[in-house]
C-alpha cells in the first residue's frame, strides 16, 4: 500500500513496529511503533502517559512527512 | 548429558479396566484418567474419545498434541515446571509410548486452532493421522477468559500425557536409542576435525495465546540461552500455543524435534553437534534486536562453524529468522534456515515477510496458503463450526454436507518448520 500510494506521487509515512520488514518492502519514511499487538499504544502505562506517547508518534510522523529524504529513512530519534 | 529413550510401540488404543500396555495395545481406564486430569473449576466437562488411523474421524479445533512419556531413571520427571518439579531433565532413562498421542480439543480458545483428519486428503497432511489418539474435549465455563481457557486445557493435556505415560514405566521397550551431548570443551576435544554445528531453536512467544514454556518459564521472558538437546526430549520445552495450526510446534513435536534427532544421527560422523541455543520471537523491535544479538553472540562464543535455525509461526517472526541469520552469518558462521511459506493461493507472492541476502540456504516446509478440500467425515470429535473462522478458513469453508474447503494452514502440523512432516514446496 505504501509503495502504491507513493507511486501516485503522494508521500507516505509508514508507522510500523518491525522496521526491517518496512525496509524490505521499500517504505521511504519509517516511524517505529510500540509493539505488534499495540502499535500505537501501550497498555502497560497510564492513560495520560499513553496519550502523550500517541501524540509523540503522530507528531513524529507529521514531521517525517515534511522532511525531504534521500532514500529509505528511519525516524527513530 | 546422556539419555536413553526406550520406545514402546503402540499399535492400538482401547478403553479398558486398567490403564496398561499389553502386547502393543494401550488400554486406558477412562474413570481413572478423568480423575487424574479433572478438578479444574474453569472447565465444566471433559469428555474422552479415541481416534485411530484410517477412521473416518475429524478432530477439531485441536489445541495441542502430546506424546505420553515417563521418566524411569535419572533426575526429574516429565514436563518439569508443570507436571514435575523443576529438576534438570534429559539424563537417565525415559520410556515413550510411540504411536500414541493425547490430543486436546473442544470449544475454540482463539482463532487459529487446527484440524486433524484420521483418513482422506486431510490425513495425508498431518502427522497425527498416523498416531492412536486419545482425545480430550474440554468445555470451559461461560465467560472464561481466553488465556485462562488455554491454560486449563493445556494442563489437562499435560496431566493426561503424564498419567498415560506411567503405563509404560515397567514395560520393556521395543527399541532403545541413546543420545549424548558432552560438556562443550570435552565435546570439542572428542571430534576436533569435524565442523562444530549447533541448532538455533526459535520459540513462538508473541503472547496473546502464542506462548511457549521452558521449564515452566514463559519464553518471552528469557534471553537466548543454551539447553542440552536431551532436555527437550523430556519435555523441558512445551507448547502453550493456540495459534497457527500448520506451523506451530505442538508439544509432541518439541519432544520429537527432527532437527535434533537428525543432528544426533550425524554427530561424530559428519558434524560435531555441540548443542542447542533457544531463543524467542517477541513483539517489540527492541526484543527482536536483543534476542538476535544474543543468539549471534552465543554462536560465536561456542566457536561454531555452522547453525541450523528453525522458525515457529509466520509473519513478523520472519524478521526474527532473518535477524538471526544475518547476525550469525556476519560472525562468519554458516546458516541454514527452516521455515514455511505464505506465498498466496497461487504460490506467486513473496513467501516470507522479510528477506536478507545472507539467507542463501533455506529449507521450506510447504505453502500454507494452498487451498485443499477435505471430505466430510462420519464422526466429528469437537466442533465443525469454527471452520469458517480459524486462520485458513473463510466464509463458506464449511459446506452443508460437512466437507471443508480451506487453506492448508488449518491442518495441525501440516507445514512444520522443524520438519515434523513430509511436505515441502518446489518451483516448476
Amino acid at each position: 500500500m505504501v509503495k502504491e500510494i507513493e507511486r501516485a506521487g503522494i508521500p507516505v509515512v509508514h508507522i510500523c513496529t518491525v522496521v526491517p520488514i518496512s525496509l524490505t518492502v521499500g517504505a521511504n519514511r519509517i516511524v517505529p511503533a510500540i509493539a505488534i499487538p499495540h502499535p500505537l499504544g501501550n497498555p502497560a502505562v497510564s492513560k495520560e502517559d499513553e496519550k502523550e506517547l500517541r501524540r509523540e508518534i503522530v507528531l513524529k510522523a507529521i514531521k517525517a512527512l515534511e522532511t525531504e529524504v534521500d532514500g529509505q529513512t528511519v525516524f527513530d530519534k | 548429558m546422556r539419555l536413553e529413550l526406550g520406545n514402546i510401540f503402540i499399535k492400538d488404543l482401547q478403553f479398558g479396566e486398567a490403564t496398561k500396555v499389553e502386547n502393543g495395545v494401550l488400554y486406558v481406564n477412562k474413570k481413572e484418567l478423568l480423575e487424574a486430569v479433572g478438578g479444574d473449576h474453569r472447565l465444566v466437562s471433559i469428555e474422552v474419545d479415541i481416534a485411530k488411523p484410517g477412521e473416518e474421524t475429524r478432530i477439531m479445533p485441536v489445541k495441542d498434541v502430546i506424546e505420553p512419556r515417563v521418566k524411569v531413571e535419572g533426575p526429574g520427571g516429565i514436563f518439569p515446571g508443570f507436571i514435575s518439579k523443576v529438576d534438570v531433565v534429559g539424563s537417565g532413562k525415559t520410556h515413550v509410548l510411540k504411536g500414541a498421542a493425547v490430543v486436546t480439543a473442544g470449544k475454540i480458545v482463539g482463532f487459529q486452532e487446527g484440524i486433524i483428519d484420521m483418513s482422506g486428503t486431510g490425513a495425508d497432511y498431518t502427522p497425527f493421522s498416523k498416531t492412536n489418539n486419545l482425545v480430550l474435549v474440554c468445555t470451559p465455563t461461560e465467560h472464561l477468559q481466553q488465556h485462562e481457557h488455554e491454560q486449563a486445557v493445556r494442563m489437562v493435556g499435560l496431566k493426561a500425557a503424564a498419567y498415560i505415560g506411567e503405563a509404560g514405566r515397567n514395560v520393556n521397550p521395543d527399541e532403545v536409542k541413546i543420545y549424548e551431548t558432552l560438556p562443550i570443551l570435552e565435546g570439542i576435544k572428542k571430534y576436533p576435525d569435524l565442523p562444530k554445528v549447533a541448532y538455533v531453536y526459535m520459540l513462538q512467544t508473541q503472547g496473546l495465546l502464542h506462548d511457549t514454556y521452558v521449564y515452566g518459564v514463559d519464553a518471552k521472558r528469557i534471553v537466548p540461552t543454551l539447553i542440552y538437546p536431551t532436555e527437550v526430549m523430556d519435555g523441558a520445552i512445551l507448547s502453550g500455543n493456540c495459534v497457527s495450526a500448520c506451523d506451530k510446534n505442538p508439544t509432541y513435536n518439541h519432544l520429537n524435534n527432527p532437527i535434533i534427532e537428525d543432528l544426533y544421527e550425524r554427530h561424530g560422523k559428519d558434524y560435531n553437534f555441540v548443542g542447542v541455543i533457544i531463543t524467542n520471537e517477541n513483539v517489540t523491535l527492541a526484543d527482536k534486536e536483543r534476542s538476535s544479538n544474543w543468539t549471534a553472540k552465543l554462536a560465536e562464543f561456542l566457536g561454531l562453524d555452522a547453525v541450523i535455525i528453525s522458525e515457529e509461526g509466520f509473519g513478523n517472526p520472519d524478521t526474527d529468522l532473518m535477524m538471526n541469520c544475518k547476525k550469525i552469518s556476519a560472525k562468519g558462521i554458516k546458516t541454514v534456515l527452516v521455515t514455511d511459506e505464505y506465498a498466496g493461493r497461487d504460490g506467486a507472492s513473496q513467501s516470507l515477510a522479510d528477506a536478507d541476502k545472507t539467507a542463501d540456504a533455506v529449507v521450506t516446509a510447504g505453502n500454507a496458503n494452498e487451498v485443499i478440500q477435505l471430505p466430510s467425515m462420519k464422526k466429528v470429535i469437537g466442533y465443525l463450526d469454527p471452520a469458517d473462522t480459524i486462520a485458513g478458513g473463510f466464509d463458506g469453508s464449511l459446506r452443508p454436507d460437512g466437507s471443508i474447503m480451506a487453506e492448508l494452514q488449518v491442518i495441525t502440523g501440516a507445514t512444520s518448520e522443524i520438519g515434523f512432516n513430509k511436505l515441502s514446496a518446489t518451483e516448476y
